[in-house]
């Protein structure tokens, strides 16, 4: 069998897989929406100080920050974890169907998904908030792509860290939830304050920082080159990390 | 049949000598030898513990082993080639389907992952979830959702299937569709191997049955002389007519009979003569001789003989101490 059409199917059934299942949707676009609305809505018009964004417009690249969180780290974890813990993954394991096209399947499902919500939260932005469209467009897409990749390969790599499907919510997001608090994804953070000291160390802070600065509009790319490296570093770490350490069954008591 | 190796033949699909596998100090296969051939289908009983799931799972390539020869299909199935999962289809203890896929949508993925895979339609009607074709996994009994599991397994066309408690959970007329489709793949050239703790189970099905206990091979053979069944006592019963006492009864000389709940009971190794003796005794009396039976020893006696454990059919879906 040809292994890229394999995948290529394989994305078609987890995409399936994902509009039918209503728990997914909410937290990677119900949530962000109704905070964008709400909140953003709320706010004034007073600038993010350090950014040349008004604070609804800062809300608008965080929120697509977390929905993309959403999408390719929760999201991946869960699914991952709940197919080891039934059986479907070691199931899997015994066709002969290829692992790269068994997790190009999944990967593909997350970029369709993240295409769709950042073309709804940055339509919600253009609309009211008078967000401009992006000024590097290119710096924009680029990030969010660095942003897929370092997301999936935490999605991934936490998987290692869950025993059980009992355990999963628990571990992933008591792992994450903590990181988005002081990143700066609901409010911004004063420069140089000790939470975004803090948060200097973790991925998402620079994933809201790179793409606030590509839709920022000022001189040069819009890239922010040294935020994608920290990003790219914690994907290189947490990629690693689950190739020694992934695990097809779910660990349980011995009977 | 399963042979020792000397005697092996030229079509084994499965050969397996010395295998050979502990976790930390437990000692799960202590040299286990097995061989089976095309078409035939095998079934390891055993109790929770005994290495069943454990040897099934290094034939199917899932664990490793730490001695031993196996080969399945002529390939180390240690090696988790492609071309030896695609011949094989395999049914695991757990119900392992994706809930939000349609029972087509499961089977077309399934089937598109083999070179020459059965039809989707043929595989529904094969495993009697016509009726639900449509429907949602997550929507199907737990009955459903293991036959969708097995024409999972059989959507690639395999040559070679492990059931792993095929039909636990089951009611008793899908316990019957399931062994009729399990004769049909042996009928087609295909080999089974299956573990079960339903004694009958074993018995409709299995051309040789493997009993395993403490992680060795404890016997071999055909159902029907398994452990030298076919050579065991037979037992008599039948309640006496009114009034007759034990010593009234014309009973073949040196059989020890006793009375249990009204019936009369004996243990005899030929029962033809004796049962002339007495039915020729009760009809010149002009009497019968009510409920009368002739017990041979069932599987499951053979089987609780030979673990010595008793163990009721039905204690299943436990993992093993693995």
């Amino acid at each position: 069998m040809n292994d890229a059409r394999v995948a290529i199917a394989q994305v078609g059934y987890e995409q399936k897989a994902y509009w039918r299942n209503p728990m997914a949707a909410i937290f990677t676009f119900a949530f962000p929406i109704i905070f964008l609305l709400v909140v953003g809505g709320s706010a004034g018009p007073s600038r993010v100080p350090g950014y040349t964004l008004r604070y609804s417009q800062y809300i608008v690249v965080a929120m697509l920050t977390f929905g993309l969180i959403a999408a390719c780290y929760t999201n991946l974890a869960m699914v991952i974890c709940t197919r080891r813990e039934s059986g479907v993954l070691k199931r899997m394991r015994g066709t002969p169907i290829a692992i790269g096209s068994y997790i190009a399947g999944l990967i593909g499902s997350v970029l369709i998904v993240v295409a769709v919500l950042t073309v709804l939260v940055v339509a919600l932005g253009l609309a009211f908030y008078d967000l401009h469209f992006p000024y590097h467009p290119f710096a924009v897409v680029l990030t969010l792509v660095v942003g897929i990749i370092t997301f999936c390969s935490l999605g991934l790599a936490v998987t290692v860290l869950v025993p059980n499907a009992d355990a999963a919510p628990a571990i992933i997001n008591g792992l994450y939830f903590p990181v988005v608090f002081i990143s700066g994804v609901f409010y911004p953070l004063a420069q140089d304050s000790v939470l975004a000291r803090i948060a200097d160390w973790f991925p998402i802070f620079h994933m809201i920082r790179a793409l606030v600065s590509a839709f920022e509009g000022g001189p040069g790319s819009g890239l922010r080159v040294g935020d994608l490296v920290v990003m790219v570093a914690w994907a290189v770490g947490a990629l690693v990390f689950t190739a020694r350490r992934f695990r097809w069954e779910a660990r349980r008591p011995k009977a | 049949m399963v042979a020792r190796s000397d005697s092996s033949g030229p079509d084994a699909v499965i050969r397996v000598t010395g295998l050979t596998k502990s976790y930390g100090d437990f000692v799960a296969l202590d040299g286990i030898d097995l061989e089976v051939q095309r078409g035939e289908v095998l079934a390891l009983l055993g109790p929770n513990g005994a290495g069943k799931t454990t040897a099934v799972e290094i034939l199917e390539g899932y664990r490793t082993r730490d001695a031993g020869e196996v080969s399945v299909l002529g390939h180390d199935p240690a090696r988790r080639e492609r071309a030896l999962r695609s011949r094989v289809g395999i049914v695991l203890q757990e119900c392992a389907v994706d809930p939000y896929l349609t029972v087509t949508e499961a089977l077309t993925q399934r089937a598109g992952l083999y070179d020459h895979p059965r039809g989707v339609d043929e595989v529904v009607g094969l495993v009697g979830l016509g009726a639900k074709a449509g429907s949602r996994v997550k929507t199907l009994s737990g009955g459903q959702q293991r036959r969708l599991d097995l024409g999972l397994a059989l959507v690639g066309d395999p040559e070679l299937i492990f059931l792993d408690e095929p039909t636990t959970g089951f009611d008793p007329s899908a316990r019957r569709e399931a062994w009729e489709v399990v004769h049909d793949l042996c009928a087609e050239g295909r080999t089974v191997i299956l573990t079960t703790h339903y004694m009958d189970e074993a018995q409709a099905l299995a051309d040789t049955v493997v009993v395993l206990a403490g992680g060795r091979v404890v016997a071999t053979g055909p159902p029907d002389t398994l452990g030298g069944r076919d050579q065991g006592m037979s037992t008599v019963r039948f309640v006496p007519p009114d009034g007759v006492g034990l010593a009234d009864l014309p009973l073949p000389a040196g059989v020890e009979a006793r009375v249990r709940a009204g019936f009369v009971e004996f243990a005899v190794a030929e029962p033809t003569a004796a049962l002339h003796a007495l039915t020729r005794w009760a009809l010149e009396r002009g009497e019968g001789l009510s409920g009368l039976a002739v017990e041979r020893p069932s599987l499951e006696d053979v089987y609780l003989a030979l673990t010595g454990e008793p163990e009721a059919p039905g204690t299943d879906g436990e993992e093993e101490g693995s």
